[in-house]
């Protein structure tokens, strides 16, 4: 449409991403942050002892006091998880669902008595991992709408690409002093295309791994659209029990766990108790995932009755199964070392800074004359962006802060903390529309309170929790990189406030050598300079 | 062990994208005072792709088919990123960026091949 | 061209984005859902596994439709070119049922029921 294909993508480009850039800057960072959720989790409950090692007989004990547990408080239940203490995470981690339309229960017990952990409760990293797919909305709604974003940015990824002519020649090119628009079309470009095997990936691999309930037309035609029948033949699970319907008695699960430790080498994770006071009750032992790029957790179930195995699952998967798992454990990186998982991060943040940029670029590339007022659609755009791209880093910030600062006993704790996040996400957008606010205020003044609340947070951290830590260097480690955050949001800040505009949009620029050195005429790589900014308006889809 | 590998992989794919780097002409001819010649630019691109594939059997060598790659292009990358954001502060580095990483990679894989896998 | 042709014009440029925007959004989303089907019930693999493949390769074909009606020369066309695929596709599909065997174990390793993923 338009003229000429390329001409096309790019206004498909533009306003595909525009629209979508939003939640998609909120679903990479937090789902950069979820690279680290454990660590995030570890950080903000910083009462928790670790154990160097816990023997067979420690999980089995702590199994048989989670079943204890359940079986007064959630005797009605219709199935019933229990996450296994770690040597890094020493706890149960209970969770049931209790009649429809009550929010489901989680309780944290000590493995070694049975009781509520004390803790700070908190939500830790899993709230980012499941505003990463979730937005904080109910679910259905949540991962339709990432679904949908997601797709929309393989859409923009693809037409980007298309768009993109000199896609190697311009690989290696960030302009830093030339015209703005320039700039941060360099900016979008270098973060767009050195990252793009990352890109693809994790974009594909995340529709991927909610791919079945966005399109379960297969299973529909194939299954009659049961699902559970699809995993259980995929391999992925093992057989499911339906419910006899008459009561029965669980079997102690010690047992159970001992010989399931026995039997995979994995650590075991957490246990499955499926109808737990039915006759036909089945426990399911689920493993961590043997080392590979795979996800695919081996399982063994037992009749809850009488503690038989029922079914052995590891490996075997078929080539398109094994496919699936593996896209979803690209994904997830859970297989990933230190050194793997800091590139995996990196990749993120420069998923984060593309999304980022070309939300920045929409607002350059169409800055009002001088003298003229930017319209609504430009304040909109502006305002959106300002409470985005610095106002979700911020509320990041601000909900580690407050994890330091509200008082331990404090009622609906984890709420307020949930609440703080929002509350500085909203709060940051709100001023950056403001009418009197110039823009470039608003950038910076945001990105120096995104700073501000990193460097409080390490601060909070080294005052308040000092005395808690099992491992020093470790929190130290953790406060280091919050504070480098900051100082990087600092100089953002600063940059914003010290940069000169450089005389807007010299239209018959020569093509800029980099470096600074403008090259009198245009070289062999380069082209004319009316065609370069014909290219450079298609990009920015105003052709 | 994969720290290494890490590193020898981060070395290769600087020398291998700074070398493809030089073989455009827009970035040659800023760094160096004679201009690109054909045959040269074939040499920087024949040279930077062998360091990359170089970067992806190491990879592979050390890490199996199924890391290796995955490395490879994390590696990349990285590698990729700090090569544009050096140079864009600091053009005339271009030709260190290339020689150094190089030499130090040669050293560690000099390492890694007398300890073994 | 007079003013009021100009705005006239500008109007149905409006329009015809919009079109397209539905139809790569419907098009786009059907014309997957289709092939999906269809290749879960004939691909030459048992049951599960032609499932799998036919679901992963799907948003491929969902991003192919997209781009195709954006770059289509006029509405109709992209309109009449999804339309035939999804067409074509449908009445494949319709074939695949009607000739599947009758309700029973699958060509894979028969059939099991499910129980509820991992939570």
């Amino acid at each position: 449409m338009r003229n000429g294909f390329r001409q096309s993508m790019a206004w498909l480009h533009t306003w595909s991403g525009l629209i979508v850039g939003w939640v998609l800057f909120a679903v990479f960072v937090t789902g950069t942050a979820s690279y680290y959720r454990t660590d995030i989790t570890r950080w903000m409950q910083p009462e928790l002892r670790r154990e160097a090692s816990l023997d067979p007989d420690a999980v089995a004990r702590a199994a048989d006091l989670a079943v204890a547990h359940l079986q007064t408080h959630a005797a009605g239940a219709r199935a019933w998880f229990i996450g296994l203490p770690q040597p890094d995470r020493p706890l149960v981690d209970l969770f049931w669902r209790g009649r429809p339309g009550t929010p489901p229960n989680r309780v944290f017990l000590d493995p070694r008595t049975g009781e509520p952990a004390a803790l700070r409760d908190t939500r830790g990293g899993d709230f980012l991992y499941r505003f990463h797919f979730e937005l904080h909305l109910p679910p259905l709604w949540g991962r339709w709408i990432v679904g949908i974003c997601a797709m929309i940015m393989l859409v923009a990824l693809v037409s980007g690409i298309i768009t993109h002519r000199r896609i190697f020649v311009d690989f290696f090119t960030l302009r830093r002093d030339k015209a703005v628009q320039r700039g941060w079309l360099d900016a979008h470009n270098v973060t767009g295309v050195l990252a793009l095997p990352f890109h693809l990936m994790i974009t594909y691999t995340g529709v991927i791994t909610l791919g079945l309930m966005y399109m379960p037309w297969g299973v529909t035609a194939a299954y009659k659209g049961d699902m559970q029948a699809f995993f259980a033949e995929t391999g992925q699970v093992t057989q499911p029990r339906p419910a006899a319907g008459r009561p029965g008695t669980l079997a102690p699960v010690g047992p159970m766990v001992r010989h399931a430790l026995a039997t995979i080498p994995e650590p075991l994770e957490r246990l499955t108790v499926q109808n737990p006071r039915d006759a036909n009750a089945t426990v399911i032992a689920v493993f961590e995932e043997p080392h590979g790029l795979s996800h695919e957790h081996p399982q063994v179930a037992f009749d809850g009755t009488t503690g038989a195995v029922v079914e052995v699952r590891a490996g075997g998967l078929r080539p398109a199964a094994r496919t699936f798992t593996t896209m979803v454990g690209l994904h997830e990186a859970h297989f990933a070392g230190p050194a793997l998982r800091v590139l995996f991060f990196l990749c993120g943040l420069m998923g984060t800074a593309m999304v980022g940029s070309g939300l920045v670029l929409w607002n350059v590339a169409r800055l009002p004359k001088k003298g003229g007022a930017p319209g609504f659609g430009w304040r909109l755009v502006h305002g959106l962006n300002v409470g985005t791209v610095a106002g979700l880093p911020a509320a990041v910030a601000a909900y580690l802060l407050v994890n330091r600062l509200l008082p331990a006993g404090l009622a609906g704790r984890a709420e307020w903390e949930v609440r703080a996040f929002f509350g500085v996400w909203l709060a940051t957008t709100l001023v950056a529309f403001l009418p009197p606010l110039r823009p470039r205020l608003a950038w910076s003044g945001a990105m120096a309170l995104a700073a501000l609340l990193y460097l409080a947070a390490a601060a909070a951290d080294v005052l308040t929790a000092r005395g808690l830590w099992d491992d020093p260097a470790w929190f130290l480690g953790f406060d280091a990189v919050l504070v480098l955050l900051a100082a990087a949001l600092a100089v953002v800040s600063r940059k914003i406030v010290r940069y000169e505009p450089p005389r807007r949009a010299r239209k018959a620029d020569p093509v800029p050598a980099p470096g600074g050195r403008v090259a009198a005429k245009p070289r062999s790589a380069g082209q004319p300079a009316p065609a370069m900014r014909r290219e450079t308006e298609t990009r920015l889809g105003r052709a | 062990m994969t720290a290494i590998v890490v590193l020898l992989n981060l070395g290769l794919g600087l020398a291998g994208l700074g070398a493809l780097r030089l073989s455009l002409a827009r970035h040659h001819d800023a760094v160096f005072a004679v201009p690109l010649a054909r045959r040269r630019a074939l040499a920087w691109r024949a040279g930077g792709w062998v360091a990359i594939a170089l970067s992806l059997a190491v990879a592979v060598r050390f890490e199996g088919w199924d890391f290796g790659p995955v490395q490879w292009l994390g590696t990349l990358t990285a590698a990729a990123l700090a090569l544009v954001v050096v140079l864009s502060y600091h053009p005339r580095l271009a030709w260190w960026l290339v020689v150094l990483p190089l030499l130090s990679s040669a050293a560690l894989l000099t390492g890694l091949s007398a300890g073994g896998p | 061209m007079t003013s009021r042709s100009a705005a006239k014009a500008d109007l149905l440029a409006r329009a015809a984005v919009l079109g397209r925007v539905v139809l790569a959004a419907g098009g786009g989303y059907g014309t997957a859902a289709l092939a999906t089907a269809l290749l879960s019930l004939t691909l030459p693999l048992t049951r599960a596994e032609a499932v799998t493949a036919a679901t992963l390769a799907s948003f491929v074909v969902m991003v192919g439709v997209v781009v195709y009606v954006f770059a289509a020369r006029s509405l109709v066309r992209a309109a009449l070119g999804v339309g035939g695929t999804a067409l074509l596709l449908g009445g494949a599909l319709w074939l695949a049922i009607g000739l599947a065997p009758a309700p029973g174990p699958g060509p894979g390793t028969g059939a099991r029921p499910g129980m509820s993923v991992p939570a």
